[in-house]
């Protein structure tokens, strides 16, 4: 029965999103901009995923989730640019030119070449959730604590990338790119690609988390977020299951950021504020933690519900936000695919419990 | 030697100059004042302009700024500034430069429709051109002194130098004081003959004090201008210059570091006891200090828009009080609504008080718009001027003392009264206390309610220093979790602690580098103290400090 609505809800989505969309833009009826839009919405849908693994499955709040997904954003822009660079037979990007830096900085050097981007895309998020992530849960930082250190260290993240002596932009970030691995960014044809590729990569997420979740690497995350003491007392090592999800989720969210640059075309700080990373851990609460297709659905709904609320009535969004947030929290505890759940339950005889997370 | 007997020279030379150039100086005032003729007056300015007597600079500075006014038939001048009644302080302007009094010894305060204007035509005035950095040293503006003084710095003649020395004697400005004693000083320095005499004037110079006196004497000792030894003596004394200042300069950051450890403190002080009794984290805490500053704003714009009354300080003196109510009656209200059902829940409580913190600061910017700002009461504005080189602002002078006002409010607070025992009871052991009688949910609104209002006091305090803006709140929550987190939840001596600790190292760690990399340092500083210290700085012991 529950095998059956997977699969149902998993064709709808593909129709819709892999079919009736790119076949609505072919046919004229969509705009670019709008398959981009919704490109844009499925990295941060990959992003989410990975909120959910460490939230959702694990328990711990991670506030930082944003600043690994502008860690991914920022090196693909780097690649970019430096690519356009060439092109216009400059030496450095105009931003350095302007504040009088001679040379290329060290740290750009290797974004030169795509695979090397790639790679350290990947590689420098990994390594500093790594490190972040050792010194906390060593420590046995956790719940609170753990939720309140990582928005301080995203705050200064975000300080020091405000910066103009950091050589990564400032306030302006990084924009006007041309081209990627020598196609034109501006072509609609490169959009769609771009789209289908984020398309097919969450899906492919989708497909790792559900793998991990449904592992016995998974049923140990959610045991530490049910009762971390009695996994510990169980002769696991917390530590390294944390670590790795850790990981795992600064992977998928840099993933998702580096997908994301190529469709905006600009890469700022403000990606990656307080408040920013407090929205992406709300996409997952208000689409269903601990429930991988919530995560997605929630990161698709909340954007989605943004671009419409910001072009209608643009003073009442963060009005709006703030409500869902409250209410989401006091009501729907888990969230749109909780409430759905609710209301199939309403059907059926019996109504299980949740278990109560500890605090 | 020769240098000495043209000095000499000089001297001899200008003193019967001066007595003779005096008496002109009378004559061709009176004509300048009562002219027979027009060319009578502009060659009277002329000579008076060429003949450069200090005594007639104050006459020619008015004439300079069209500020010339007869007053019984004797010339004065007035101030730059009204009083508040629109009438003017006067000043006699020659043979004597003085304040005018009445017959009972007060300024002597007129409207200008009282005096009589004198009328100098452009033409006259240019003549003036050439002395005019010399008549700004006779200004009544300070400002315009202390500049004509630094113009200065460089001349030698000495006929310039008696016009400074004039132009000192009545200097009443201490600033301005300082930078011409600076400019005569260095001037002699150059100039003397004796190493016994230029260290006189090095020690002058060092007892004077100004803002580039250690450059002054680093130059003189680099030019060698005398001897070996004056030039070892002039760089010693640089450098015990600088020593002094840098020291001065410490106690100013730890003066900065203790107002800005006082205001986290303030703000940390409701969240802690919050987080401590309910398991809540309010991120909306900050809003509730962002509430406290507009009441504070709006309490301004009621006492001198609705009531009249001017600019005075009556108004901060309600607001303290009502920026406290207005904010612990918002946090009432919201831990009615919302945070009642998220007791011990702290990441969810976490995410719902975002939402509130957004609606309240979108609320705030459509109520009030972007930027508004508190004038700082008279009473605190200005500074306790320690030495020239240290000031302590008042505003922040009283932030601390308002900290120190409430953190012995909180202790009396919770360790003296009943409800205080009944905080530190929930706090423990939330079930117990319900068993034994306490009515949790009583105690947990009225904790709500002195939190927030403590946050908006602190708020009301940070007008003083601050604009009010809508998102103020978010600038400071981060910083103040970081207190609760170090300190230990729900620890009054924690997060005292850990306030001032931080307001030190951020203040320090910005001397060293710049202001954003001590803020990365310090998390880093703060993670790697979490190793040993997980649960902070005061951590409970015993079977309480388990899960």
């Amino acid at each position: 029965m529950k095998t059956n609505n997977n699969t149902l809800l998993y064709i709808l989505f593909i129709a819709v999103f892999a079919i009736l969309l790119p076949a609505g833009y072919l046919s004229g009826l969509l705009s670019v901009n709008t398959i981009s839009v919704w490109g844009r919405y499925f990295c941060f849908a990959i992003a989410a995923l990975g909120i959910d693994l460490i939230w959702g499955y694990t328990g711990i709040l991670s506030m930082c989730q944003a600043f690994f997904f502008c860690l991914g954003s920022y090196g693909i822009a780097m690649h970019l640019l430096l690519k356009k660079t060439a092109t216009a037979g400059a030496v450095l990007p105009d931003f350095m030119a302007w504040n009088k830096i001679e040379t290329l900085p060290f740290f750009w050097q290797p974004f030169q070449s795509f695979g090397w981007s790639l790679a350290l895309c990947l590689l420098i998020p990994a390594v500093f959730a790594f490190i972040v992530g050792f010194v906390l849960f060593r420590s046995r930082i956790k719940g609170v604590y753990m939720a309140i250190i990582t928005q301080a260290l995203t705050l200064a993240m975000w300080l020091i990338f405000l910066r103009n002596e950091t050589n990564l932009g400032g306030t302006n970030g990084l924009t006007d790119f041309s081209t990627i691995l020598g196609f034109p960014l501006s072509s609609s044809s490169v959009k769609l690609g771009l789209y289908m590729i984020s398309f097919v990569i969450l899906c492919g997420a989708y497909f790792c988390c559900y793998k991990i979740t449904h592992s016995k690497f998974g049923k140990v995350l959610q045991a530490i977020r049910d009762s971390e003491s009695r996994v510990s007392y169980t002769a696991y090592k917390v530590v390294d299951y944390k670590l790795a999800v850790f990981v795992v989720a600064a992977l998928l969210a840099a993933a998702g950021g580096m997908l994301y640059l190529p469709q905006t075309g600009i890469i700022t700080p403000g990606r990656m504020d307080v408040k920013a990373s407090v929205e992406m851990v709300m996409w997952v609460a208000l689409g269903g933690r601990g429930n991988l297709k919530g995560a997605v659905i929630g990161a698709l709904l909340v954007n989605f519900l943004y671009s419409i609320c910001t072009s209608l009535f643009p003073d009442s969004w963060l009005f709006i936000l703030g409500f869902l947030f409250v209410i989401t929290v006091l009501y729907f505890d888990k969230g749109f695919m909780g409430l759905i759940d609710s209301i199939k339950q309403r059907f059926s005889a019996t109504r299980f419990k949740t278990p109560q997370t500890t605090h | 030697m020769n240098t000495s007997l043209r000095m000499l020279m000089c001297c001899l030379l200008l003193l019967p100059l001066f007595s003779a150039g005096q008496d002109s100086a009378s004559i061709y005032t009176a004509q300048l004042l009562q002219p027979p003729a027009d060319s009578v007056r502009t060659k009277a300015i002329g000579r008076l302009a060429a003949l450069r007597i200090p005594a007639t600079f104050p006459l020619l500075m008015a004439i300079n700024d069209k500020k010339l006014y007869l007053l019984d038939q004797k010339a004065v001048t007035v101030d730059s500034k009204p009083t508040g009644e629109g009438t003017y302080r006067l000043y006699s302007l020659y043979p004597d430069n003085t304040l005018l009094t009445n017959s009972s010894g007060q300024p002597l305060l007129l409207p200008l429709s009282a005096l009589k204007t004198v009328d100098i035509p452009r033409g006259d005035r240019l003549q003036l051109a050439g002395i005019a950095p010399l008549l700004n040293l006779f200004s009544n503006d300070a400002q315009k002194r202390i500049l004509a003084y630094s113009q200065l710095k460089n001349t030698g003649d000495s006929a310039t130098l008696s016009i400074l020395q004039a132009a000192l004697a009545k200097e009443t400005n201490a600033d301005a004081l300082r930078t011409g004693k600076d400019v005569l000083y260095a001037a002699r320095l150059y100039k003397a003959t004796s190493t016994a005499n230029a260290n006189a004037y090095i020690d002058s110079i060092g007892d004077n004090w100004s803002d580039n006196a250690p450059v002054l004497l680093r130059n003189y000792a680099k030019a060698g201008f005398l001897n070996q030894e004056t030039a070892h003596y002039a760089a010693a004394k640089a450098v015990s210059l600088e020593k002094r200042y840098d020291s001065l300069q410490r106690i100013q950051n730890f003066f900065s570091g203790l107002s800005l450890g006082s205001i986290l403190i303030l703000i940390a002080l409701g969240l802690s006891i919050v987080y401590g009794l309910a398991g809540i984290i309010n991120m909306a805490h900050g809003e509730f200090m962002m509430i406290g500053a507009y009441t504070t704003y709006c309490t301004q714009v009621f006492f001198t828009h609705t009531l009249g009354i001017p600019q005075t300080d009556i108004f901060f003196l309600c607001a303290l009080p009502l920026s406290f109510i207005v904010a612990g009656a918002m946090g009432w209200i919201l831990e009615r609504l919302v945070i009642r059902h998220l007791y011990a829940k702290p990441l969810e409580s976490l995410l719902a008080t975002w939402g509130v913190s957004l609606i309240l600061i979108q609320t705030a910017r459509l109520l009030f718009g972007d930027l508004t700002a508190v004038k700082t009461p008279q009473l605190l504005s200005g500074g306790w001027q320690v030495s020239p080189h240290l000031t302590l602002p008042y505003n922040r002078i009283f932030i601390i003392v308002l900290t120190l006002f409430m953190v012995l409010f909180t202790y009396l607070m919770l360790f003296r009264t009943r409800l205080g025992l009944q905080i530190r009871a929930v706090t423990q052991n939330r079930q117990m206390s319900a068993c034994l009688g306490i009515e949790t949910r009583r105690v947990a609104s009225i904790t709500f309610f002195i939190g927030s209002g403590l946050a908006g006091l602190a708020g009301c305090a940070i007008t003083l220093i601050g604009n009010v803006v809508p998102d103020m709140g978010q600038t400071y929550i981060v910083d103040s979790f970081l207190v609760v987190v170090t300190g230990g939840v729900g620890k009054l001596a924690g997060t005292i602690f850990s306030g001032l600790g931080i307001g030190f190292f951020t203040k320090i760690s910005e001397s060293f580098f710049q202001a954003v990399y001590g803020k990365v340092f310090i998390l880093v500083f703060i993670m790697l103290f979490m190793q040993y210290k997980p649960k902070g700085l005061f951590p409970d012991k015993g079977r309480i400090a388990e899960d």
